[in-house]
């Protein structure tokens, strides 16, 4: 594996003399603007959801081949309604050129409650994409007809029910992940913190200017577990399952197998509170082992802001990595799996404390944005407090890309990567895809009371890249859980199909890598939830490959 | 201070409306200039009682409450001089020096920058006014003022640190860089400079250049125990924990009370195997600060990974107690920021 590692450091370094991109940016994105505007419903009182609305998804709703986008928004925040257009989700189809006509209407998927987090997922194996929707004392489940229309069916899957001891929760996102490898997705939603408008307290930045308060004002509620009947119905098994033990301040979920045991684990962020890790022990049942492994505090030990995250093999050794977010000075985190069951805090030795230590993050995302092979992060930037909260805190920040140099070190590119073209602002969610076909991975991203933005990648061209589109037979027809290992130029690289990424938010496009120099990959492996391995050979690069599960291993 | 001894020996001027209160205000000023100010506050309430409007007694009251520093009753006499007299610069002064004694840094502010409008020249008292707005976090306000002073003395490194606090805290890294590297350059054998200059690094985590000036530090005061400790952490965070371990030790001898360095020591420790040692300076670092999460859970790390299970699961319980202590009403609170001066 070292020796792998090398040549592809080695052909790394050859390819950025020989194309000559010491002079242009390795990675570069070009705004474009795109007709939604997040409203949050910001009043004077500040009320805590007014600043974590901003949910938003990539997928495919409509099964032509090209990623649409879909918004979530926020409503009257005294009635938590959608008291005003404005106030409306958004669902914009994506005609194949990057040009985007808003179907909301039509989809039926304007919304009625203040909206927060959107995760993506078929969680009926029909071929046609849902969308969860979790929001501030009110879900939605929206069942995609493959017409182009969508169901409201919160109430028929029993997602509707006011927890029995918390009352209504506040729920920021989730994430659709097969828990006990039945072919069904099961649904992990990430509740915050319990939150009432009539009774929530008041803080100050500063005598008589009122401002969001510190989490610790606010009592943590549990996340739930979600099992999957088959029949359009869901089995909250919180409880039973382990998950309701440990209640939080939830921000973000990231999954991923970490410890290759064949069994989905879920990492989860919490606001000012240590983090989860849940080990899925098989059998339905999950144990928090946030402390044990390692990964509960970052490497100050101090309670710090955790807000998105995204669970993946940064390095390329096969084992998923942990990339979360914070505030300023106290840096985003990155955690590198040991493989041993426990991770290394590797912030500090990576270079990403120091770039990080000034800014403040919601987003981010593990992808490879330019094609090199080594998976990239793209951060939303934006400070959680008003404008105007106070003249030392930038509480407008610009996005970041932070580019892998081969593993265990990082390169901040902000204004050097395009990302200063629009002012800054209040970024919150983002989702990642190439929406215009052209291999690169272009990222969506909204902001408070602002324009979201759509970042095509218009980075160098001249890597190679391939994408692939799973579909599960005996396993959950997204795929979502597969591992992939893909081997081209002598060295391996991995990802796992998963959609939960990021703040509130879900990247549901094909599974990207990125190729270098390589026209064709040696090998693809995949290893399916359901334990079926399935191997490709010499597949070409440069386009989406679909592939299906086989009924059983070959 | 000098600015209180000065109005001191001023403030003496009685209107004898009651030749009797005049009596006991002389007899107070008498006794306060001879640091009896006890004695002298019996007497100047004396005179209160008998005239409430007797001219100057409220100022002389207050400075005689301001020397005891009994604060809050010398807020309250400067207050009703300042009332009594809105144009007096001695009352106004002395409002604003006791509201900064009192941590009131907006209020201070405001009276210093109306006492400030009569003297604009007043060297120290513009200097106080620049740290009040620092701490009260009026940074642009606080800029100006240090501009000011730093152009009648450019060459002053006190200055110069302060505007570097003020730049560093409005976020203008590289302005407050210089502003520290200006303070070096003004008097490099000045105590604290390097300090400064090492403390702003390490905050934004650059580690080497911290340690070079905490080195230059300790050359100009080699038992700073801070910048020992604080080079020590540096040192761990570049990996060097040989040298991370000898000046952390070197710091806890001077001062066995620095959390940090019995947490980093416990760290490096651990880094060499020694466990034993390293839980010592966990079980110190706990000691002196419970109520921080970092410590337990570097106990209870170490701990899991001797397989004392159970003594970790302790420890990550209360780290756990920590994150779920929630504050009692009234609930207003300054997210983010303590609002204080650095250490």
């Amino acid at each position: 594996m070292k020796g792998a590692l090398l040549a592809a450091a080695l052909l790394g370094a050859l390819w950025a003399v020989v194309s000559g991109q010491n002079a242009a940016p390795p990675i570069h994105f070009a705004y474009r603007p795109i007709d939604f505007r997040l409203d949050s419903s910001e009043t004077p009182q500040r009320h805590a959801p007014e600043t974590m609305a901003g949910g938003v998804a990539i997928f495919d709703y409509n099964n032509d081949g090209h990623l649409d986008i879909f918004f979530t928004n926020g409503a009257d925040i005294r009635t938590l309604k959608k008291t005003s257009p404005k106030y409306s989700d958004r669902l914009f189809e994506n005609d194949g050129h990057g040009h985007f006509k808003d179907v909301t209407e039509r989809a039926g998927l304007a919304g009625a409650g203040f909206d927060n987090g959107v995760a993506i997922g078929d969680y009926d194996n029909d071929g046609y994409q849902d969308i969860f929707v979790g929001g501030v004392h009110g879900n939605r489940l929206y069942h995609n007809n493959g017409n182009g229309t969508f169901t409201d069916v919160t109430h028929k899957a029993g997602l509707d029910k006011p927890d029995s001891r918390y009352g209504p929760l506040w729920s920021v996102g989730g994430a659709w992940v097969d828990v006990n490898n039945d072919g069904l997705l099961d649904l992990f939603v990430v509740n915050y913190l319990a939150w009432d408008v009539n009774t929530e307290p008041s803080c100050e930045a500063a005598p008589g200017q009122l401002d969001y308060c510190h989490p610790k004002f606010y009592k943590p509620t549990p996340n739930q577990l979600f099992l999957n009947n088959g029949d359009g119905t869901f089995r909250d098994v919180s409880a039973e399952s382990g998950i309701r033990a440990h209640p939080g301040k939830g921000m973000g979920a990231g999954i991923a197998d970490y410890d290759l045991d064949g069994w989905m684990d879920i990492f989860v962020t919490n606001d000012k509170l240590h983090n989860s890790l849940f080990h899925n022990e098989g059998g339905g049942k999950f144990e928090e082992v946030a402390f044990e492994t390692g990964v509960a505090l970052a490497e100050s030990g101090q309670f710090i802001s955790g807000m998105g995250v995204d669970f993946r093999d940064i390095d390329n050794d096969g084992y998923p990595d942990i990339a979360f977010v914070a505030l300023e000075n106290e840096t985003f985190p990155l955690f590198r799996n040991l493989r041993k069951g426990g991770f290394a805090d590797i912030t500090q030795a990576s270079g990403m404390a120091r770039l990080s230590t000034p800014m403040a993050g919601y987003s981010p995302t593990i992808a490879d944005f330019d094609n090199d092979g080594w998976k990239d992060i793209f951060v939303t930037r934006g400070h959680v407090q008003s404008l105007g909260y106070a003249s030392h805190v930038q509480v407008e920040q610009p996005n970041t890309v932070f580019r892998n140099l081969g593993g265990a070190k990082f390169q901040a590119l902000t204004a050097e990567a395009g990302l200063t073209g629009q002012p800054p602002s209040r970024h919150r969610g983002s989702a990642v895809g190439d929406l215009n076909g052209d291999g690169r991975l272009d990222v969506v991203v909204t902001a408070l009371s602002a324009p979201a933005e759509l970042w095509i990648n218009d980075s160098p061209a001249g890597n190679h890249w391939i994408e692939f589109q799973l579909e599960g037979t005996k396993s959950n027809r997204d795929g979502i859980g597969a591992r992939i290992k893909l081997v081209a130029g002598g060295a391996a690289q991995y990802n796992q199909v998963s959609f939960a990424a990021g703040y509130a938010s879900s990247s549901a496009g094909p599974t990207h890598f990125g190729l270098g120099p390589n026209k064709s990959a040696d090998l693809v492996e995949i290893r399916w939830p359901s334990g079926i391995v399935q191997q490709l050979r010499d597949v070409a690069a440069d386009r989406v490959v679909k592939v299906t599960e086989p009924q059983k291993q070959k | 201070m000098k600015l209180v001894v000065l109005l001191l020996t001023v403030a003496c001027a009685w209107a004898a409306t009651n030749p009797k209160a005049a009596a006991e205000a002389e007899e107070g000023l008498a006794l306060a200039r001879e640091g009896k100010y006890e004695l002298a506050i019996q007497h100047y309430r004396a005179a209160v009682a008998l005239d409430p409007h007797l001219p100057g007694i409220d100022l002389n009251l207050g400075l005689a409450y301001f020397k005891l520093n009994r604060l809050s009753e010398a807020a309250s006499a400067f207050e009703r001089a300042t009332k009594a007299n809105p144009s007096g610069f001695q009352a106004r002064a002395l409002l604003g020096m006791t509201y900064y004694g009192s941590r009131r840094f907006d209020a201070a502010a405001a009276q210093l920058k109306l006492a400030s409008v009569q003297q604009p020249d007043n060297v120290e008292l513009r200097y106080k006014l620049a740290q009040s707005y620092l701490w009260s976090k009026q940074y642009p306000e606080a800029t100006a003022e240090f501009r000011f002073l730093l152009a009648k003395n450019p060459d002053s490194a006190p200055v110069h640190m302060l505007l570097g606090d003020v730049l560093d805290a409005a976020n203008q890294q590289e302005q407050a860089k210089a502003e520290f590297e200006a303070a070096v350059k003004a008097a490099p054998r000045e105590p604290e400079v390097h300090f400064g200059l090492g403390y702003m690094y390490w905050k934004r985590k650059r580690y080497d250049d911290a340690r070079r000036e905490f080195q230059a530090e300790l050359t100009n005061q080699p038992r700073h125990s801070q910048a020992l400790a604080y080079l020590g952490d540096s040192e761990m965070h570049a990996g060097d924990e040989k040298p991370a371990a000898d000046h952390l030790r070197q710091a806890l001898k001077l001062d066995p009370k620095l959390r940090l360095a019995h947490l980093d020591l416990g760290i490096v420790l651990v880094a060499s195997g020694d466990a034993a040692g390293a839980e010592s300076q966990f079980r110190e670092a706990v000691r002196l600060d419970p109520s921080r999460p970092d410590a337990h859970y570097r106990l209870g790390r170490l701990w899991r990974s001797l397989g004392r299970d159970k003594d970790a699961e302790a420890e990550f319980a209360k780290v756990k107690e920590l994150g779920e202590e929630q504050p009692q009403p009234p609930l207003i609170a300054v997210p983010g920021q303590s609002g204080e001066p650095k250490p």
